[in-house]
């Protein structure tokens, strides 16, 4: 996996998430994950983790990895993935 | 506080509860919102009832900085639990889901009694808790607070403890989060259900154990209820018979014990429209 076709996979993980409703339709790798993109709270943020891991096969740890920072952007998150070793 | 807290237990505890209901009875908006709530509770006297329950408010405080009580040892001899046996009754994940109403630390109590019991939610404040004889007690992987009010990671840490078996405490309502439902009570303030445990409970399959605590004399108790019935297949997200059952607990605990609820008369954050608003 490149760094470059993760953030979309990590899109569409997350749009699977917020449903059509919630999700923005030129989102794209800088749309933030909360308010003015998909809207997701921090419940719903969990349930994109959960996804995450299963998607990605990684292990995140919930004290050092899932800061707000980390979990801003779609591109922040895919970075995190990144970071957590190949997909 | 801190000359309050040199004194021994309970007197810090007793002056700021006095000093709670003196405030009460000066500031007009305390003394208007305790007794509009108070008059609406069946079988009370308004004006003692709004005392009551602004003196409540200050115990409140005193027992969350842990006013004139020095060591675990010290709370020990002050805290009681009913109904172990549904918390012993089967193995697997357990959330213990408690509500603003009755004393605070409900997790504490339950850890100094022996329970292996984490908590999740808000930090712990006072400087009290910073003392060396506390310091067994907090150990983070025990304690799930948000950082910086960011609350993903700590419900994601609360989802792999109860994954692996273990129990936790947390509060069902609240003034933010997702609401899923809302408690009517006489008095105007409904109790509003959140979504996070709910979440959990949905990931991870855990019992969820109703749990209220409220004060009997100078002993906090804390029951444990038992768990709330396994959903059947079509039930929705919020399985169909739990609001009835949250609903019922929290509007008996409301009639038995409306003292001990400074949350009704005095909430975080009045809800728009509601009759009840605290400056």
């Amino acid at each position: 996996m490149t760094g470059g076709a993760l953030p979309e996979r990590v899109r569409q993980v997350v749009a699977r998430v917020a449903g059509p409703e919630r999700t923005p339709s030129d989102a794209g790798p800088d749309t933030p994950l909360g308010a003015g993109g998909f809207w997701l709270d921090s419940v719903d943020l969990v349930e994109v983790i959960v996804a995450c891991e299963e998607e990605f096969a990684v292990t995140f740890d919930g004290e050092s990895d899932l800061t707000a920072e980390a979990l801003s952007t779609v591109r922040s998150l895919a970075d995190l993935i990144l970071s957590k070793g190949p997909q | 506080m801190i000359g309050l807290d040199l004194l021994p237990w309970p007197w810090g505890e007793d002056i700021l509860a006095h000093l709670f209901a003196a405030v009460a009875l000066v500031r007009g908006s305390r003394r208007r919102a305790a007794i509009a709530w108070a008059s609406q509770q069946p079988g009370r006297r308004a004006w003692r009832l709004a005392l009551a329950v602004s003196a409540f408010r200050g115990r409140w405080v005193a027992r969350s900085s842990l006013l004139g009580i020095r060591r675990p040892d010290d709370l020990r001899r002050r805290v009681a639990v009913r109904g172990e046996e549904h918390l012993a009754a089967a193995p697997g994940g357990a959330i213990l889901l408690g509500f603003h109403l009755g004393p605070p630390n409900v997790d504490v109590g339950l850890r100094i009694l022996g329970h292996r019991v984490a908590w999740l939610g808000s930090a712990r404040r006072s400087r009290a808790w910073s003392r060396e004889a506390w310091r067994p007690l907090l150990d983070p992987k025990d304690n799930l607070f948000p950082s910086r009010r960011f609350w993903s990671g700590s419900l994601f840490r609360a989802r792999r403890l109860l994954l692996d078996g273990g129990a936790l405490f947390t509060l069902a309502d609240g003034w933010s989060g997702r609401e899923v439902c809302r408690v009517p009570l006489p008095g105007g303030y409904p109790l509003m259900i959140r979504a996070g445990w709910l979440t959990l409970w949905r990931q991870t399959g855990a019992r969820v154990l109703p749990a209220t605590t409220h004060l009997e004399g100078r002993v906090q108790v804390i029951s444990i209820h038992p768990p709330l019935p396994t959903p059947g297949a079509h039930d929705a997200d919020l399985p169909s018979a739990w609001p009835d059952i949250l609903g019922s607990l929290v509007k008996d605990y409301v009639r038995r014990f409306p003292e001990q609820c400074p949350v009704l008369p005095f909430p975080k954050r009045p809800l728009p429209g509601s009759r009840v608003a605290v400056s």
